[in-house]
């Protein structure tokens, strides 16, 4: 038997995701939240900045906030300096006596905690945001979040998340990456499928929050956890896909891979543990049915057919020795093509690769389309669809292996 | 029906089409392909005439007028590896493919004795190779091996003229040929002037089956030494 069909199924679950994501996509739904404008509502919101060494960003990030199109007076920022060891807090102190700013210092004790002293001080919000401060806001991109949450049954809302200034390959594939998000959260958002609310200038109805209890160390990855509560909850996460926020990403391999293990492996410690009766659900709609089992899926799909792939690529390396073992390498080496398509391997695993890359392409298109996002797509792609595949497994397994050993990392 | 679910089913019913769409795709390619060996049938028949004619002409021409003109045409050589295109696509045991192996095989044979007849007549000796193969499993483990060392063979040293059977080829002929050259149903098997061998160990212990002058000089033939 080839190894070739053991790709089957996984091309076969990632062909239909992403017919769902077009058509949901092209629904009524999504397109009136495409369609829909900032009111003229501006309830009093707090945004919240957790800070941990972050004295190098933290400054453009508040200035951002400083620039959001929203009354002075409605709009609070709290920077909660999350025991910082670096220069972050004189940073801070520079703000000092801005009336938008409150400004926090505590002992360090992980993400969650600073959001949840944040929440603790933004008494009188409606809505709580967050923003990490590695990550820059467009001015309008407050009124947008806010235009989600006319249905009382909205209990959070996402941005449009793309990379900040990408200029490297690594970059700009990340944020090939991130457009492609945008457009799958658009789409989800459309039959409330959204499963994780990004730390960059996600937004939540304050009483929901007092509901459902602050935020939890959750296996590094609290925003996921509080997304997951929210829909076991029974509310709904919206999508503002022209919210743009602009973040930084990290720029080397090692530092990428580092940070995905640890998204993959809160995806999979939360789905697996605390949030296992969400997974196959029916109660949960397409989030319980689809988006959390083949989430599992891609995780564990890709580790495998990467595995399998390398295991194959060794076999026809040592074919390939046996069968040219004592030939010249200037016969051996020798491309030999032919325009004749008599010879074009025309094979299934080729032809639903070409159709899979073709959606994948319209994707990051749509999600370049809906959210305006400025950004230079054809090198990303290049880069997302040779360079990423081969990246992308080794924090797979990284995180498979976590999880099965139980092993803890560091967040950097 | 909520939007999720009418979607749900809904892609499962285009992924499907899709799918569908694709494994007809390949249908018709290989249909198509299937098409194209008609057109290589007629190549052979083409070829097959050729060398009878070259069998005719030969009772009166002089040798001079022939020796140049004996090698299979260079589109007959590319319809040995379309066919092995064709063979590996759709099967070794496809009716169309089989038939023209066989027809290929014949013309090979017709080829192969209208050189010896050349050779004996005109006083020549070319470099020829007859190379027996199996389809069968577990038959010739070394024959993917043998098969690519001859085919760079062939491709550096053109005046070697490379004859591919597949032993086991259903063929009154191929039996026949099989018979007469004594050739033993061990994998990989060769008749290199004259002389039988067999299995395949490394390209430069198989080289030392071949005339060393097939290496040294560039020429299509040889001139026989005096008996």
């Amino acid at each position: 038997m080839s190894l070739e069909i053991l790709a089957y199924p996984f091309l076969f679950l990632g062909l239909y995701f992403e017919v769902f994501m077009l058509l949901t996509f092209l629904s009524g739904p999504a397109k009136d939240r495409r369609l829909r404008v900032p009111g003229l509502n501006t309830p009093k919101v707090a945004i919240i900045v957790p800070c941990w060494n972050e004295e190098n960003t933290i400054d453009g990030t508040v200035q951002s906030l400083l620039a959001l199109d929203y009354p002075q007076e409605k709009l609070q920022i709290i920077l909660v300096n999350d025991g910082s060891t670096d220069n972050t807090k004189t940073v801070m102190g520079s703000y000092q006596g801005n009336l938008q700013i409150t400004i926090v210092h505590k002992e360090n004790g992980g993400k969650h905690t600073a959001i949840n002293r944040g929440i603790e001080i933004a008494t009188d919000a409606e809505f709580v945001g967050c923003l990490d401060a590695d990550s820059f806001v467009a001015p309008d991109a407050l009124r947008e979040m806010i235009s989600c949450f006319e249905d009382p049954k909205v209990a959070a809302a996402t941005p449009a998340m793309s990379v900040f200034q990408p200029k490297n390959l690594l970059e700009q594939m990340q944020n090939t990456e991130y457009i492609v998000g945008i457009a799958a959260r658009h789409a989800l958002s459309a039959v409330n499928g959204i499963y994780v609310t990004p730390g960059p200038f996600s937004f939540y109805r304050r009483s929901v929050i007092e509901e459902l209890g602050g935020f939890r160390h959750a296996h590094q990855a609290e925003d996921m956890e509080m997304a997951l509560r929210i829909q076991r909850a029974g509310y709904e996460i919206e999508n503002a896909p022209r919210s743009r926020v602009y973040t930084k990403v990290p720029r080397s391999v090692p530092k990428l891979i580092k940070q995905r293990t640890r998204w993959t492996t809160g995806f999979l410690r939360n789905v697996m543990t605390d949030y296992r009766d969400l997974v196959g659900n029916p109660k949960y709609g397409i989030l319980g049915l689809m988006v959390l089992p083949l989430g599992f899926v891609a995780i564990v799909g890709g580790a495998f057919l990467f595995i399998v792939a390398l295991a194959s690529f060794v076999l026809t390396l040592m074919q390939r020795y046996s069968l040219t073992e004592g030939i010249p390498l200037s016969y051996t080496l020798l491309p030999r093509f032919s325009v004749e398509w008599f010879y074009l391997p025309m094979t299934f695993l080729l032809l639903t690769s070409i159709v899979v890359g073709i959606l994948s392409v319209s994707l990051v298109l749509i999600g370049r389309h809906v959210s305006n996002t400025p950004a230079k797509v054809i090198l990303g792609i290049i880069g997302y669809t040779f360079i990423y595949a081969f990246i992308a497994p080794f924090w797979l397994i990284r995180a498979m292996y976590d999880v099965l050993t139980g092993k803890r990392r560091a967040w950097r | 029906m909520s939007l999720g679910t009418r979607n749900a089913l809904l892609a499962l019913a285009i992924t499907v089409a899709i799918i569908g769409t694709i494994v007809a795709a390949i249908n018709h390619l290989d249909r198509q392909r299937i098409a194209e060996l008609d057109a290589i049938q007629s190549q052979l028949a083409t070829d097959t005439l050729s060398v009878e004619t070259q069998f005719a002409l030969l009772e009166n021409a002089p040798c001079a007028d022939l020796t140049a003109g004996t090698d299979l045409t260079s589109e007959v050589s590319s319809l040995g590896d379309r066919l092995g295109i064709a063979e590996s696509r759709l099967g070794s045991d496809n009716p169309e493919v089989l038939r023209l192996k066989k027809q290929y095989t014949l013309l090979q044979i017709r080829d192969y004795i209208l050189t010896q007849r050349i050779a004996d007549t005109c006083d020549i000796e070319p470099v020829t190779a007859l190379y027996f193969y199996s389809n069968e499993a577990g038959a010739c483990e070394s024959c993917d091996r043998a098969s690519y060392a001859l085919s760079y063979l062939r491709q550096t040293y053109p005046q070697l003229r490379v004859y591919t059977f597949d032993y086991n080829l259903d063929l009154g002929a191929l039996k026949t040929l099989i018979a007469v050259e004594k050739v033993e149903e061990r994998f990989p098997a060769f008749v290199i002037e004259g002389e039988r061998s067999y299995g395949f160990t490394d390209v430069e212990t198989f080289q030392e089956l071949f005339p060393k002058g097939l290496f040294a000089t560039t020429t299509a033939t040889s001139t026989k030494a005096k008996r």
